[in-house]
């Protein structure tokens, strides 16, 4: 599978990444277009006008909070997945595996319903804040975050563990220098789920937050909206390029780091 | 490799997040983006005189109306609140906001407002918030369509026939949406008050409020009536007999816009909508001239149905309001940023920069509000208009009849919509709470 | 094979359990708030107003309603179609495809493919939206490439194909996450077994069906869990495009929950349509429980 793809399956692709991609002309056509109407048309004019209106106002500032959400809520979940999922892999405990499929079910339960309970715990314990936006999210992802590592974490051949063992490793040497690096794909995966799914998150920080300055970019993308019923497509699209951008950027750092597999780790431990 | 690091990142995020705490204000506010222009430059003032600092928390309108009622009934809400007209009953009835009757007594300027569109945000006649501004509903025409149809301007229906005969020529004439009545659950509240409402009012005698969804004296809701049956047939003969219009334009993702677009590609022939239009057709912030304007389109008061004893011309208003929390910290002080941002100087610039309809009579009686035609004739309107049933419930009723109209739209049956309609307000009020009328 | 043969588990149970204690009061606290949502679908429970506040028990009512007010099987048959087309039909098997195709191909033609998918992922859901009602509105990019160059009038899409619309906006929307996920999955893969197979003489066709798919069913598995339940209860890309409409067209259960829960403001009959929901879901999950289980 190494070797160069055929002719007609790059054609396929190449054809695919067209029709993919052919929708982006309108957001591209409106956010360089001064006078964007969001009617898709070739502009008169040519401009970075939207741009300056999307940086302009608090989106720096909102820039940074939607930083702290997305890597916040990735890395709790990430970690607290992590711990829990290792064992939850490698111990016999019974049904762990209709528990686990139980949790990500009744994450179906609306969020209508999980809201205000929610509100009201984060009100008691003061966690009206960002903590408190990064913690129940965290909470929120968590059975699927457990799903997913136990998964990849079973795909690990327990020989390598073994092995290790034998030449003297302890549990954390095992557990970081074997099995954490033999699921790194799958890691990242997980971890840049919860990052992308905390960016784009709008209700919670809309909610939990009590200033105007902690909103993240995902509220600040509103701001397109604020005069009765005109919508400002010019700002929308400019802020959503911008917006979309440091999410497609960190997908980029993340898979250059995923992306040795299996045989790059090798079964020496 | 992702493991190291974390704890310095948690320490940093909860370092930040602490950071990102508000300072304790003695004063909050919180309000929707599109009335800033009226809100910070009463809270400059207001800082400016008391010397107190404001927290001011502006949010976008998504989910405004869901943080509000959280906030609230957690105790987390700022001491003064904007809120649309249609919920403050709701919200007083739950107690979550403060009578105004007593402060407001001691108040020079409030003997300007409209007692009518006191109303509205009054809940067991005692009143809890104020108007910032109000609006009336009419039927807006595309004068180059209606020319083309071959009917006579300025366009006066005189009843339901008319309307829809109208809508007939002018889709015999190729316009693409002939009657744009709202309809549906995507618009929310548009799909109520500029339509069904709109035409309930007119379709029986006002007697025993036989013309509304709710009889008022006893607080039932109306679950079947003569009027809510011809209101129906209308959306039915509209949308589904005659299709006098396609459905589409209601269920645009950006209704506003497709209305406009519509309008610029002449494909619009009549609009139910309401005085907003006169700068929102276009562009809300930067419409074209006066004269382009008028050269464009036309518009007239909704008639009646016709039926003996209906009203010749109906109209409803709504609008936002602003209150003070129960739970304020000092009310005197939010009831002193209240009267701040009404105070007539920025009150008045305020309607009179945003073409607003004013609910003061300091205001409309202006010379400066009097010079504009259009305001002066619609704020005639506004003289024989009502407001929504505001009792605790509305909301519901008004998702009901949203409800009905998206049933309507798919061409269910009159018979079958209301007896849907008719078995949900039982499901939500009780048997005793729903009547019929013959 | 018990933990007796894994010294470095039995020996560190403690240790063990100490990781796995923030994730269980992490899942304690959401079994709470999950807990009352089940408990409000029970109640009459309202958004606003006095039954906001002073709600009663009215047992099971709102589960009666399910079936004898109109809505909620209407709406059923909308989303059955909706989540099988747009996401194991459309997301998955797309999903599984490229993943297997880009799997070992240049990595510029890749990551191309990737910057394209990725961004539709990534998009706001919102902006996805507009994007996806002005490619197909009547003056939209299908009508004036496709449709009016072949001669034929501009097609109003939204007004007559609406649930195709919002189906082909989904998969565009979230083919990404299957990609990924299946991605990571062949990448763990051994590539010696490929090779094997490889050797032993077996067609790509081969490769993909008898060696790496059953390797990675347990992903397949979970993929298609996660998916239903998004897209069961996927909401804002449908509900930004056509309100649920024209009509009921596009009322998906997420649709209808939001409109009863918020528009009409009756949480409990709001709970009452996600317990269903969840109890669908769960019927389902229990077929590809079985594709878990290991080939005989």
């Amino acid at each position: 599978m190494d070797n160069q793809p055929s002719r007609l399956t790059a054609i396929a692709l190449a054809f695919m990444a067209v029709i993919w991609v052919s929708p982006f002309s309108w957001l591209i056509l409106n956010a360089f277009n001064p006078l964007s109407t969001g009617q898709l048309e070739i502009p008169k004019a040519f401009g970075f006008d939207n741009f300056g209106l999307a940086v302009s106002g608090n989106a720096g500032r909102q820039f940074f909070n939607s930083i702290i959400i997305a890597a916040g809520t990735a890395t709790l979940s990430v970690v607290v997945g992590i711990s829990a999922a290792y064992p939850l892999s490698r111990l016999r405990i019974p049904g762990r595996n209709a528990f686990l499929w139980t949790l990500v079910l009744l994450r179906m339960l609306p969020s209508a319903g999980v809201l205000v309970p929610l509100y009201f715990a984060a009100q008691r314990s003061g966690l009206l804040n960002q903590l408190g936006v990064i913690v129940a999210l965290t909470i929120l992802n968590l059975p699927f975050t457990l799903l997913l590592l136990k998964n990849f974490f079973d795909t690990v051949p327990i020989e390598l563990e073994e092995a290790a063992y034998v030449e003297g490793a302890s549990l954390l040497q095992i557990v970081t220098k074997i099995v954490l690096p033999m699921s790194r794909a799958g890691i990242a995966v997980v971890w840049f789920f919860s990052f992308t799914g905390a960016w784009n998150e709008f209700l919670l920080p809309l909610i939990f937050a009590r200033v105007q300055d902690a909103f993240p970019m995902s509220v600040g993308l509103y701001a397109a909206f604020g005069q009765q019923g005109a919508i400002n497509y010019g700002f929308l699209t400019a802020f959503s390029i911008l917006y979309a951008a440091p999410a497609i950027g960190v997908y980029f750092l993340l898979r250059r780091n995923m992306n040795t597999g299996f045989a790059g780790v090798g079964v020496k431990g | 490799m992702l493991k190291r690091g974390f704890l310095t990142t948690v320490a940093a995020v909860s370092l930040m997040a602490a950071a990102a705490l508000p300072a304790k204000a003695e004063i909050s506010i919180m309000y929707m983006e599109s009335f800033g222009s009226l809100i910070e430059s009463g809270i400059a003032k207001f800082e400016a005189e008391t010397g107190e600092k404001v927290n001011a928390i502006k949010l976008p309108g998504q989910g405004y109306d869901q943080r509000i009622a959280l906030d609230l009934s957690a105790g987390t809400a700022a001491d003064v609140n904007l809120i649309d007209s249609f919920m403050v009953s709701e919200l007083a009835s739950a107690g979550y906001l403060l009578p105004l009757d007593e402060q407001l007594a001691g108040w020079d300027q409030y003997q300007y407002y409209l007692p009518g569109l006191l109303e509205v945000a009054s809940y067991q006649d005692q009143v809890y918030a104020l108007p910032t501004d109000t609006d009336v509903r009419m039927l807006w025409y595309d004068l180059s369509n209606f020319e083309k149809a071959g009917i006579p301007t300025p366009w006066e229906p005189k009843n339901w026939a008319d309307i829809l005969d109208a809508a007939q020529k002018l889709k015999d004439a190729g316009v693409q949406y002939p009657f744009q009545l709202p309809a549906g659950t995507k618009q929310a509240e548009a799909a109520t008050m500029q339509g069904v409402y709109m035409a309930l009012l007119g379709a029986d005698v006002p007697e025993g409020d036989r013309n509304r969804l709710l009889k008022r004296d006893t607080n039932q809701w109306i679950g079947d009536s003569p009027a809510l049956r011809r209101t129906f047939e209308l959306y039915h003969q509209v949308y589904s007999e005659k299709e006098l219009n396609p459905a589409d334009l209601n269920y645009a993702t950006d209704i506003g816009a497709a209305v406009r677009a519509a309008l610029a590609n002449d494909q619009l022939g009549i609009l139910a909508s309401g005085s907003w239009e006169d700068a929102c057709l276009w562009d809300c912030n930067n419409p074209p001239s006066r004269e382009e304007r008028d050269a464009q389109v036309g518009w007239t008061p909704w008639p009646g149905s016709g039926e003996p004893g209906t009203k010749a011309t109906t109209n409803i208003s709504g609008g936002w309001t602003i209150g003070v929390n129960t739970n304020a910290s000092d009310k005197d002080l939010a009831f002193k940023l209240v009267t701040t941002i009404f105070d007539e100087a920025n009150f008045k610039a305020w309607t009179l920069a945003n073409h607003r309809m004013a609910v003061r009579t300091d205001i409309s009686e202006s010379p400066e509000y009097t010079a504009d035609p259009f305001l002066a004739k619609a704020t005639a309107l506004a003289a024989d208009t009502t407001g929504r049933d505001t009792i605790p419930g509305y909301q519901t009723v008004s998702a009901l009849i949203q409800q009905a109209t998206s049933d309507l739209v798919d061409g269910v049956s009159v018979d079958e919509v209301v007896q849907t309609y008719h078995d949900a307000l039982v499901d939500e009020f009780g048997e005793e709470k729903v009547i019929t009328y013959e | 094979m018990k933990n007796q043969a894994n010294p470095w588990l039995t020996g560190n149970l403690f240790v063990l359990a100490l990781g796995m204690l923030p994730a269980a009061i992490l899942i304690g606290a959401l079994l709470y708030f999950t807990a009352w949502a089940f408990a409000f679908s029970f109640t009459d429970l309202a958004l606003v107003g006095k039954k906001s506040v002073e709600w009663s028990w009215v047992g099971l009512e709102n589960f009666e309603r399910l079936f004898t007010r109109r809505g909620f099987l209407e709406s059923l048959w909308t989303t059955v179609i909706f989540v099988f087309f747009s996401a194991i039909v459309g997301q998955s098997v797309l999903g599984f495809l490229l993943a297997a195709t880009l799997r070992g191909t240049q990595s510029t033609i890749r990551s191309v493919v990737e910057v394209c998918i990725m961004l539709g992922w990534l998009l706001p859901d919102i902006v996805a939206a507009f994007l996806w009602s002005a490619t197909t509105s009547q003056t939209g990019l299908i009508n004036q490439l496709i449709v009016v160059p072949l001669g034929f009038p501009p097609i109003n899409f939204i007004n007559s194909y609406a649930l195709l619309v919002v189906t082909i906006a989904n998969i565009w929307k979230g083919t990404a996450w299957s990609y990924l996920l299946f991605s990571a999955a062949l990448d763990s893969v051994s590539r010696e077994v490929v090779e094997a197979a490889k050797v032993d003489g077996a067609t790509p066709f081969q490769r993909i069906w008898l060696v790496q798919l059953p390797i990675i069913r347990p992903h397949i598995a979970t993929n298609m869990l996660f998916i239903t339940i998004w897209t069961f209860t996927y909401f804002p890309l449908i509900f930004a495009m056509t309100g649920g409409g024209p009509g009921r067209q596009t009322e998906t259960l997420a649709v209808f929950l939001y409109n009863q829960s918020f528009s009409r403001g009756n949480l409990g009959f709001g709970s009452a349509i996600s317990v269903a929901m969840l109890l669908i879901v769960g019927v389902l999950s229990l077929f590809y429980l079985r594709l878990l289980r290991e080939p005989k």
